[in-house]
């Protein structure tokens, strides 16, 4: 399909646009509206406590998950790579509901932190058995990540059927990407992995472009595949345990955003790694935003809407590629 | 001056020797041939002179220095390697893919996208996506990206496979152009014996060995072929036909 020139910068453009409107609504939509343009001293309360903390960290989350996910999926050239494909969201969540379930907090440590410690150590748990002696191999990492995976899924399940603990729906919510109990702690700490992650992505840029074409093109342009492999993989497992840690597990985010996103602007990672934070931000605090509202006062959690909003226009996308 | 240069290299990758003891060099500016029957080592060779793999005795020289000396921006500089089969799914469109040309040089790069494009007739295709390209298309538009990088050295496992003569037909009028034009060097796999015209020399190898190198004519004897693949009967008439076939190509200026 051919594209004009200025068709990226007007994607970008629009979505930048779209992004700040959605930012707005987010901050005003609940069960109580609120006109940011006039406010009492109550209500600049209440959106400095709750409703801009949230909305940061859907941006961020969101933001962190489409970069992620533009990553795994150029480093194992697999359009089905995801952040949780690769076991990470599986081990922050059973770290995770261990702490919710039977109430750890050793040293201080608290649910968000577990959850990232868990994403950590199972991306270097798949990192070690991604690695054979020809380096890091995409099929043998991808494999070791599902693998993995299922493996924390089946204790995370057998888990969750022997607890009688009220923190089972608590854990439920946090598994299905549910905002509701986000507060500003967590955003300096979350933005700075999710930065660092990023930055290393965007340094990085070329050689993910280069992975995406196969590992003997790569080394043929000067790149070695595995050191490129492992960095990115890095940086994706920041952002993803930082994303995952801040507010549970949210899915298709990761899978979808960078799809639309290619479907757009191309797939120069330059560009799409930008517009994937933008695109995958703005999706899920407008997921958030729609999730609080809609059946207020329940909250439905961020992720289901994100699923159910996005599914559809994926599909569409879809039907329009085959015609 | 020699360009590329095997002097004496082995290589196994398990107990079986794929590469033995294999010497032969190329010049800057030719177009050279590797053929043999499947399993002579061919793709072997090739991956051994990228620096993909490090042979486990002897030198693979590129410039008069082991491939394995050079930095990564460096090797790439020099040397560009094209597998046989080029990724159907990858995602990006002829401009994008060419532009990658330009990682190794910093802003100093042997041809521009634009340039390389003209060269290799794809100029107007530019925003067009790999996917929708013919398969002759698609392999002229990796080599344009080589062609963006400067490398002297291109390395091509077998560029012919699955092309039609039409396609393989635009294919070694690029190469040749380019040999001719930029100076680069060609080394490339084939089972295309009949071909063996079009190159400005051949080698020839079976069991990781080269049985003949030199002038095609010279190598691609009833008795070198019969030998080299292990056939009973003459293929002297298979050749004629192909001969005329280059003539003709010869004829239309590749």
């Amino acid at each position: 399909m051919k594209r004009k020139n200025g068709y990226p910068v007007l994607v970008a453009a629009s979505l930048c646009l779209a992004s700040l409107c959605i930012i707005v609504i987010s901050v005003a939509s609940g069960p109580r509206l609120l006109n940011p343009f006039s406010m009492d001293i109550e209500t600049c309360r209440m959106l400095l406590a709750i409703r801009l903390p949230r909305t940061a960290v859907a941006l961020l989350m969101g933001g962190a998950l489409g970069a992620s996910g533009a990553i795994l999926q150029g480093i194992f050239r697999n359009p089905l790579a995801d952040p949780y494909i690769l076991g990470i969201s599986s081990g922050a969540s059973l770290a995770a509901s261990f702490g919710l379930l039977f109430g750890i907090s050793l040293l201080t440590l608290s649910v968000p932190i577990l959850a990232f410690i868990g994403a950590i150590a199972t991306g270097a748990a798949v990192v070690v058995l991604g690695h054979d002696r020809k380096g890091l191999q995409p099929e043998r990492l991808l494999l070791a990540g599902v693998g993995v995976g299922f493996f924390l899924s089946a204790v995370l399940m057998l888990v969750m059927t022997v607890s009688v603990d009220d923190g089972l729906k608590r854990a439920i919510l946090w598994m299905s990407g549910d905002l509701s109990m986000v507060d500003w702690g967590l955003v300096p700490v979350g933005l700075l992995f999710i930065l660092t992650g990023f930055a290393i992505a965007l340094i990085r840029r070329k050689g993910l472009n280069a992975l995406t074409l196969g590992d003997d093109i790569a080394h043929s342009l000067g790149f070695n595949p595995t050191k490129e492999r492992f960095i990115l993989f890095i940086a994706a497992s920041l952002m993803t345990a930082a994303a995952v840690s801040m507010g549970g597990v949210v899915g298709f985010v990761g899978l979808v955003v960078p799809h639309v996103v290619r479907r757009h602007v191309g797939s120069d990672a330059s560009v799409v790694l930008p517009l994937s934070v933008v695109a995958g931000g703005t999706l899920l605090c407008f997921a958030d935003a729609i999730g609080r509202t809609v059946a207020a006062p329940l909250e439905l959690p961020a992720g289901i809407i994100a699923a159910l909003i996005g599914s559809p226009y994926f599909i569409y996308l879809l039907g329009q590629k085959k015609a | 001056m020699n360009i590329l240069e095997f002097a004496d290299v082995s290589f196994s990758y398990s107990q079986k020797r794929f590469v033995a003891q294999m010497s032969f060099s190329v010049a800057e500016g030719e177009l050279v041939g590797l053929m043999g029957p499947n399993g002579a080592g061919k793709s072997t060779i090739l991956k051994l002179a990228a620096g993909l793999l490090s042979p486990q005795k002897g030198n693979v020289l590129v410039g008069k220095q082991n491939i394995g000396s050079y930095s990564g921006k460096e090797r790439a500089k020099l040397v560009a390697y094209l597998p046989q089969i080029l990724d159907l799914q990858a995602p990006f469109r002829v401009g994008e893919l060419v532009r990658m040309g330009e990682y190794p040089q910093e802003g100093s790069q042997a041809l521009c996208v634009e340039e390389a494009l003209h060269l290799v007739g794809l100029y107007g295709k530019k925003d067009t996506h790999l996917a929708e390209l013919s398969g002759g298309e698609r392999r002229r538009a990796y080599i344009a990206m080589t062609l963006v990088q400067g490398a002297r050295v291109l390395l091509l496992d077998e560029p012919m496979a699955s092309l039609d003569i039409r396609y393989q037909f635009d294919l070694y009028k690029l190469l040749k152009d380019i040999v001719r034009e930029k100076g680069v060097s060609v080394l490339m796999s084939s089972h295309d014996i009949g071909m063996g015209a079009m190159l400005d020399r051949l080698i020839l190898v079976k069991g990781g060995m080269v049985i003949a190198q030199g002038d095609p004519g010279t190598v691609l004897t009833d008795k070198t072929v019969q030998e080299s693949y292990d056939l009973n009967e003459s293929v002297g008439a298979y050749m004629e036909t192909n001969r005329t076939i280059c003539r003709a190509f010869a004829f239309a200026g590749v």
